[in-house]
């Protein structure tokens, strides 16, 4: 019972009292991008990956509004690696290189605002817990800073600063708490159910606008219920996958003042599909379809997205292949 | 050996990435007559004070000439929302904050002149522009971004970025042009429906989805403490939110506040060199400039919840748009052409530092 409680413990605290670096959820995908498997020590592993998010559609609270003016783009390189220090601790660092663009079409024009550059990175350090419940469970928890080494000052070409959501980095050092809960089944070993939590407590930015005020994304929390399984199609080792995700993000502040049209609550679908190339590498995409929106006052919300990219394994034992348990 | 090109691989990664940004409007104008490219460096306000608010150029509509309905047929406002009067000599029409908080501009050309309400949300401050510049009409629309809190307007015509409490164009191609200007009652919907039952109302049929039975800035016009982008310390101890009533004359103010009109009241005062006169109560503040000919009249209060607010000497009558509704000058109008505003007050501190107080 303990250890049933301590998983809620675990869970649950990874998503309560401590990031929406999205006015309108157009953000870089920081919190989707973090989780690799903790495999044997001194394993290497990389991803490199592919994020395109496109945000047309309108929203008043939970309603969609008649209106397809407004187009954010949010394409993001991301390129995450981790090291398997014992077979239980491991760490990872998050790298993103990101393009936002923002485009209004009224009254016949196209005004189109546009950024990139290096985004903020995540510095994660996870913990395995093994044999929860059963030899079939495992635990894993995690924690580590958001690190913000993208700009926060980038200008139009008229020189005017630029909002803060289109800004690549965030300007603030945040913690993100992590874990997961897997459990594979004896009837059927290829299969299995996780769970995911991430919080985000997110710092400020003490030096927006010119040093004149703070800007505070929202902290955000994102859980997952997920299922994976393996089959063998056309010779090739594939793993289909589908998640449901909860977002919740809360509102940014500017100064001591909380910021309208930011912050909501998003629930989609996530299915996934991986493809297994060689024993060391893998091909992964999925994507998001809404299923729920809860937008805070008026704002853009994810229209569609999805996910491509390459995800190797250097290993110094044998892979095994089944349970790849690989990130969400 | 290989741990050490994967480590090469994530710094090369790094190293080619690098910051940038670009702006890039692509300006296909139904009006614009031949559109200049916005003169991006000149700017007659401090740039680093002018930000991107967020939506993005014409993210927030601007409306032109939108449909009106009678004002015994409005169902979506409450009798303590405010709105701003507009009259073209005969006609009346409303036009509620619950519309301009989401268009923040209207153009009209259909109600006897060429006019853009310019309403900023954040200052609380709305104001009529003749569109008609230089000979030519246009139409303004919402840049999108912000200086000192407050709109910047653009004209469709050259591009070119004003401020309203600036009161100028400050840059573009007309950088330094003064807009003509018109001052309007601002009122709640309650009185207004009782001074003008006859009246239009801008309807919510405006072509664009949005909600507007909902405030979009939550408790930022009652909250003192609230502001989107900072404000220096207020050094008046007035409330920064108070809905106070300012005259505009070149780089001063002069700000009279509800309590100077309680159980309502007339002022004669002259400011920069002109004279005005100015009526009101707990529910209004609306002036006029006079001229030499009737600076000199006794002008006494006279409101009873209808159009008249005022008597002279000569025994004329003056509606709340400064027409006088009978006696000798039936007809004629007193200058509405000067530059006044309701708005909070911090915004006149934020651009008029040493602006005057009414005592």
């Amino acid at each position: 019972m303990y250890k049933f409680l301590f998983l809620v413990t675990v869970l649950v605290s990874s998503s309560f009292g401590l990031f929406a670096q999205t006015c309108c959820s157009g953000g870089i995908p920081i919190s989707n991008s973090i989780g690799l498997p903790i495999e044997n020590q001194g394993s290497w592993q990389f991803s490199l990956s592919y994020d395109y998010n496109n945000l047309n559609t309108l929203n008043s609270g939970s309603d969609r509004l008649d209106d397809d003016s407004r187009l954010r783009i949010t394409q993001s390189l991301l390129f995450n690696t981790g090291y398997t220090i014992t077979d239980n601790l491991s760490v990872e660092l998050l790298l993103t290189y990101v393009n936002q663009k923002r485009e209004i079409s009224q009254f016949g024009n196209v005004n189109t605002d546009e950024t990139y550059g290096i985004g903020d990175g995540v510095l994660l350090f996870k913990y395995n817990i093994n044999q929860l419940f059963s030899s079939n469970s495992t635990l894993r928890i995690g924690a580590g800073p958001k690190i913000p080494i993208g700009a926060t000052d980038l200008t139009n070409d008229a020189g005017i600063l630029l909002n803060a959501d289109l800004q690549p980095g965030s300007g603030a050092w945040d913690l993100i708490m992590w874990s997961s809960y897997l459990h594979s089944f004896s009837f059927r070993p290829s299969g299995t159910f996780s769970l995911t939590a991430l919080y985000r407590y997110t710092g400020t930015n003490n030096k927006y606008f010119n040093n004149t005020t703070t800007y505070t994304f929202g902290n955000e929390f994102q859980g997952f219920i997920n299922y994976t399984d393996q089959f063998v199609l056309f010779k090739t080792l594939i793993n289909p996958g589908l998640s449901l995700k909860y977002r919740w993000a809360g509102k940014d502040e500017i100064g001591e003042s909380t910021l309208e049209s930011t912050g909501g609550k998003w629930v989609t679908i996530v299915p996934s599909l991986d493809v297994r190339i060689s024993k060391k590498l893998l091909f992964i995409s999925k994507a998001e379809i809404p299923v729920y929106n809860y937008v805070e006052g008026t704002q853009l919300t994810p229209t569609f997205r999805f996910t491509v990219g390459l995800f190797l394994t250097l290993s110094k034992k044998k892979n095994e292949l089944l349970n790849l348990n690989k990130q969400i | 050996m290989k741990y050490v090109n994967a480590v090469l691989c994530l710094i090369l990664f790094t190293s080619l990435a690098c910051s940038g940004d670009t702006n890039d409007i692509q300006n296909d104008i139904p009006d614009a007559g031949g559109a200049q490219p916005v003169e991006e460096s000149i700017w007659l306000i401090d740039k680093r004070l002018v930000v991107d608010g967020g939506p993005g150029k014409d993210g927030i509509p601007a409306l032109t000439n939108p449909e009106t309905i009678s004002a015994e047929s409005i169902a979506y406002l409450q009798d303590q929302d405010l709105v701003i009067g507009i009259t073209n000599g005969t006609n009346q029409i409303a036009v509620p904050h619950k519309i301009l908080d989401w268009h923040e501009i209207i153009n009209m050309d259909n109600f006897g002149t060429t006019l853009a309400i310019v309403y900023c949300p954040l200052t609380g401050t709305g104001i009529g522009w003749n569109t008609t510049i230089n000979g030519q009409t246009t139409t303004f629309g919402v840049s999108g971004l912000l200086y000192k809190n407050n709109i910047i307007p653009y004209d469709r015509a050259t591009d070119s970025n004003w401020s309203q409490l600036e009161l100028q164009c400050v840059n573009g191609e007309l950088t330094g042009t003064i807009p003509e200007t018109t001052v309007f009652p601002e009122l709640t919907w309650g009185l207004w429906k009782k001074l003008f039952p006859d009246s239009r109302v801008v309807s919510t049929n405006t072509g664009f989805s949005r909600q507007y039975s909902i405030y979009p800035y939550g408790d930022y016009k009652s909250n003192n403490d609230r502001f989107i982008y900072p404000i220096p310390p207020l050094t008046n101890n007035i409330p920064s939110k108070e809905r106070v009533y300012t005259i505009y004359s070149g780089d001063k103010a002069k700000v009279y506040r509800f309590q100077n009109f309680e159980n309502g009241k007339i002022i004669k005062d002259a400011f920069d060199g002109k004279d005005y006169i100015l009526i009101g109560n707990s529910e209004f503040i609306v002036s006029f400039e006079l001229n030499e000919t009737n600076k000199e009249l006794d002008f006494s209060y006279e409101f009873n919840n209808t159009e008249v607010i005022m008597k002279d000497e000569q025994n004329n009558v003056w509606s709340i748009f400064g027409k006088a509704v009978s006696g000798p000058k039936k007809g004629q109008f007193l200058k509405t052409s000067h530059t006044a505003m309701m708005g909070y007050y911090f915004s006149v501190e934020s651009f008029y530092p040493d602006a005057e107080f009414y005592n």
